[in-house]
């Protein structure tokens, strides 16, 4: 709580900071950051019901998809918010189709439904196919921090509702579908509904995050948008950082994007068996992620 | 409020469990609903709170069908369930399990239940922070019984509370089952432990294959034969 209030506000004062002739760098892995890290509050938000999401990828291609193309038309925000709208839209459609599935299969649903919009992005006219989209900047590329303060924006509203959602009883209800829907219904817990309102929420914040995304880069293509490795990203992320928690992927997304990056920086293409080699030992040694480093410390205070 | 359910059919898959089960709890009762192994009491409790369908005959509150109602909404009804195996929310601690039992039912008083709850089981008082997963058989049992309670159930459905306990603790759980009666709440007690369920329950019934062979107060069954040989080893 303390730790996300800190980064948030690190967040916010990062343009400030005297960082030399490496600013343009910082200022643009840490917006990529904090999108990413946002992706990974949403899909952890789902998770928390029991559900293992593929389609997070999707929702982030949705929302990017959705935003650049209503962005001349509407304006920035109005887009963001019509790419959250069709991601959670679709979530719902999907969500009534598929979650009385569990587990596994539920994800292997998932899986389906992110290549079939690939395949959808792909094939049709208005989103410019395998060509591509070009993107305008944020505001219309009015100011030059525009795109970065609408990433710091995502973090923040995705912190928040991670957070409220762990203050209030859908807390419990959620937590209650993943560990036993049959006694949380018993209990009164109204489980497809709970399912469905939280798959709405997090697919909202994964399409918020994908607009930005498409403002940033100001390129879309359908390999990129809907690529399976963001999917991966979203669930690796809170599993490295710390499940069911706020500032386990907070804490963790803005860790492995930047690790990501640098280690791109210094072995090119050889990163991913450095990135694999911290993945495979966070879970042998922290399984429930970074965020048992604290627990630890707490449960010493406690005994 | 009165639970009623009549010729109540019902099983798995092809094979059946229920042949026509009936029986009655009202509020301020503690009904026993004995008998072996298998007889179907388990699947009669689920088929009640509405997580297993039923083949035929209905389950009634007040004389109204619960047919085709949820099993979250039955619980909102004030039918409340303690299933088997406890099934805790065992890396929650005790008082975020005893909350869960509130969230949808009677979040807005949680407080005062909270406050009850620990009244009637102070053990759980001691251990709020712990996690459910290290409590005794004993306190986790209570633990379940208490998270069905916060929920304000008028009629409460407990299966097999004795399972695994001490024969002292399964007095201590049981009793307070009586106290929770005195409340007002509506106790419908499953057990394979009839000498003690005799000993607090108001009335009973014996199930055997799936439909009721035998009801009547507690001092009949104790003092009949069948009863006597079969379950009491007399």
């Amino acid at each position: 709580m303390m730790l996300a209030a800190v980064l948030l506000f690190l967040a916010l004062v990062l343009p400030g900071l005297p960082l030399g002739q490496w600013r343009a760098f910082a200022l643009d892995t840490a917006q990529f950051a904090f999108l990413i890290s946002g992706l990974a509050l949403a899909w952890d938000l789902l998770a928390r019901t029991g559900q293992l999401s593929l389609a997070h990828g999707a929702f982030f291609g949705l929302g990017a998809y959705a935003a650049a193309l209503s962005a001349p038309a509407l304006g920035t925000v109005p887009a963001l918010l019509v790419g959250g709208a069709v991601a959670a839209l679709s979530s719902l459609l999907l969500g009534l189709a598929t979650l009385r599935l569990q587990g596994m299969y539920f994800a292997i649903a998932t899986l389906a439904f992110s290549e079939v919009m690939r395949t959808l992005v792909l094939k049709a006219q208005f989103t410019g196919g395998s060509i591509g989209l070009p993107v305008q900047p944020a505001f219309g590329g009015a100011y030059p921090l525009g795109g970065y303060y609408l990433a710091v924006a995502v973090l923040v509203i995705c912190t928040l509702a991670s957070l409220l959602l762990s203050r209030s009883r859908l807390h419990y209800a959620m937590a209650a579908t993943r560990q036993g829907e049959a006694v949380a219904r018993v209990l009164g817990v109204p489980v497809v509904r709970v399912k469905l309102v939280t798959f709405m929420i997090s697919a909202f914040l994964a399409g918020l995050a994908g607009g930005v995304y498409a403002m940033k880069t100001l390129f879309l293509s359908p390999y990129d948008a809907f690529g399976l490795g963001r999917a991966v990203e979203a669930l690796v992320i809170p599993i490295f950082g710390g499940l069911y928690t706020t500032t386990g992927p907070l804490l963790g997304g803005l860790i492995i994007v930047s690790l990501e990056t640098w280690l791109r920086l210094r072995i090119g293409e050889g990163y991913l068996v450095v990135y694999g080699v911290v993945l495979v030992l966070t879970i042998l040694f922290l399984p429930k992620g970074l965020m048992s480093l604290f627990a630890r410390r707490k449960g010493a205070r406690h005994a | 409020m009165k639970l009623t359910v009549t010729d109540l059919t019902a099983g798995y898959g092809k094979a059946q469990v229920l042949f026509g089960l009936g029986l009655e709890v009202a509020e301020g009762e503690l009904v026993a609903l004995l008998g072996a192994n298998g007889a179907g009491k388990t699947t009669a409790l689920r088929t009640i709170s509405g997580l297993l369908k039923p083949w035929s005959g209905s389950v009634a509150l007040d004389g109204q069908s619960l047919l085709g109602v949820s099993a979250a909404r039955r619980a909102r009804l004030g039918l409340g369930h303690v299933p088997e195996g406890r099934q805790l929310f065992s890396l929650m601690s005790v008082e975020e399990n005893l909350l869960l039992g509130a969230a949808f039912l009677a979040w807005p008083s949680k407080s005062d239940q909270l406050e009850r709850i620990y009244a009637l089981f102070p053990r759980l008082a001691e251990r709020r922070g712990q996690m459910a997963g290290t409590l005794s058989g004993g306190e986790q049992q209570m633990l379940a019984i208490g998270r069905a309670l916060m929920g304000k159930p008028r009629i409460l459905m407990v299966d097999e509370p004795s399972l695994g306990l001490s024969p002292k603790l399964a007095e201590e759980v049981l009793s307070t089952l009586s106290q929770v009666k005195k409340e007002g709440v509506g106790v419908l007690l499953v057990e394979q432990n009839v000498a003690l369920s005799l000993e607090v329950a108001d009335r009973g019934y014996v199930v055997e294959h799936g439909r009721v062979v035998l009801q009547g107060s507690t001092q009949e069954l104790a003092s009949n034969e069948g009863v006597q040989k079969a379950y009491l080893a007399l």
